[in-house]
């Protein structure tokens, strides 16, 4: 018999259903983050993917009998759900996505670091302002930078996740992608402009 | 490769995205050809890092401890909540099963008890034949000159007559007379005269007391007193709507055994 911890997603759901505690730990520990990550991504609030993880996987344990393994995989069908909760509270609760500033406007933490203080400075606004730019963007659009983007799945498990064919998600991540460039492309030219004033300022003085 | 098409595949080649090695030389052949091209394809990589950037940013993050020490909470609380939910689920087929269960003996048990009753109503019913051999000392038989005499009043004919159902039917009425005639006559069940077609008797039919010569018992295979050859005796005979006659049986008086 082998051990749980190399048991499928799948495998860990049926035994979480009959009431083991350590696979439902164990499909947690597996799953959570992406779905906190995916959560957060959409909103931009760190409550609202509290919230929604713990909604995620309040779900999976009243109602993980739905799951049907022939539709698709356990994280496809946990990303569905969590796609659904953001969604809900982006229409119930009227959530603004957090360009402003706001209490739930936290800074991300950090990870690694970096030697060059100015390097570092200049990498976090980039982060910021790409984030920024992904939020930005219509739910539609956002959903699919999200998850090819920024949890790295195929167009496939995409479109199985947004239920909606592969031509679909990539029409759409070609659309958001290009919205995202005009966005990100003011920010550049005034880079490029401000760095310009500045040569032509050294060259005047 | 023009532009368009070039555009249409900047997405995919600054995301590494696999493609056909002819599309992928021809796009890199443009890409080196036409600097604006060549501009959009370094603006999707730099958006494709940046991306990328942001997705390592966050790939630490994860929920607090408190939402998994909740959904723990939960999760404990809801697996004792299950059985119960399931027992209160399962419980209502339960008690329909057992109902269906008891039904279906009930009725086994009607019908068994039923079909028990059938045949001992028609045992009931059917008039106790009188072994021939009971009129065998019918020495005090009498035999008058008239040839037809009337019995009990006879019921208005029925529709779907026939002798079993006129003596079930006649049994209540004349319960009380037979009753009586029982204890004074014996008779012996009635005899077919030729066929027999109980289809005739369907409308209805009549029963007439008669007197026959005693010698009209040995046609019928029943002992006859020779010493008494020359007495009639009494006999009841069945006529249908018709007046043909169809079966005859004999009477005696139980004084005269």
């Amino acid at each position: 018999m082998k051990p749980k911890t190399d048991l499928t997603d799948a495998e860990l759901l049926r035994l979480m259903m009959s009431g083991d505690e350590e696979s439902f730990t164990l499909l947690y520990k597996r799953r959570h983050p992406s779905i906190y990550r995916f959560a957060l991504q959409m909103s931009g609030s760190q409550q609202v993917a509290e919230d929604v993880t713990h909604d995620v996987f309040l779900f999976l344990m009243k109602d993980g009998h739905v799951f049907d393994p022939n539709r698709g995989s356990v994280s496809s069908f946990l990303f569905g759900v969590a796609r659904n909760y953001v969604l809900r509270r982006f229409r119930g609760d009227q959530l603004t996505v957090p360009f402003a500033d706001g209490e739930d406007d936290e800074p991300f933490d950090q990870v690694g670091s970096e030697p060059d203080p100015l390097e570092d400075l200049t990498k976090a606004e980039m982060i910021d302002n790409v984030r920024r730019a992904v939020l930005s963007l219509p739910e539609r659009y956002r959903e699919v930078v999200v998850l090819c983007e920024l949890q790295e799945l195929s167009y496939g498990e995409t479109a199985e996740i947004l239920g909606c064919a592969i031509g679909t998600v990539r029409s759409r991540l070609h659309r958001a992608r290009g919205l995202l460039l005009a966005k990100l492309r003011p920010n550049k030219e005034a880079e490029v402009l401000s760095s310009t004033v500045v040569e032509s300022a050294r060259c005047f003085a | 490769m023009n532009c368009q098409k070039f555009e249409s595949l900047a997405a995919d080649l600054a995301r590494g995205e696999m493609m056909e090695v002819d599309v992928l030389s021809d796009a890199r052949a443009h890409q080196a050809e036409c600097s604006s091209c060549s501009l959009r394809l370094h603006d999707e990589e730099m958006l494709t890092r940046g991306l990328h950037s942001v997705a390592v940013e966050m790939n630490s993050l994860q929920a607090s401890e408190a939402t998994e020490h909740s959904l723990l909470a939960s999760f404990r609380q809801h697996s004792v909540v299950v059985p119960l939910t399931s027992t209160r689920t399962y419980r209502p087929y339960w008690l329909t099963a057992v109902a269906a269960i008891l039904l279906i003996v009930f009725g086994l048990a009607a019908v068994v008890w039923k079909g028990s009753n059938q045949p001992k109503n028609q045992i009931a019913v059917q008039p106790v034949p009188q072994a021939p051999t009971e009129i065998k000392d019918n020495k005090n038989l009498v035999a008058p000159d008239n040839h037809v005499a009337n019995l009990p009043a006879p019921s208005k004919p029925k529709r779907n007559f026939n002798p079993r159902v006129l003596q079930t039917r006649n049994s209540k009425a004349n319960r009380a007379e037979n009753t009586v005639a029982n204890h004074a006559e014996v008779a012996t069940d009635f005899m077919p005269l030729g066929y027999l077609n109980p289809a005739l008797l369907q409308d209805g039919g009549q029963i007439v007391r008669v007197e026959v010569p005693r010698t009209t018992m040995a046609s019928f295979g029943l002992p006859v007193n020779m010493d008494r050859y020359n007495e009639r005796v009494k006999a009841d005979v069945l006529l249908g709507v018709d007046g043909v006659p169809h079966a005859i049986r004999f009477v005696q008086d139980k004084r005269s055994q």
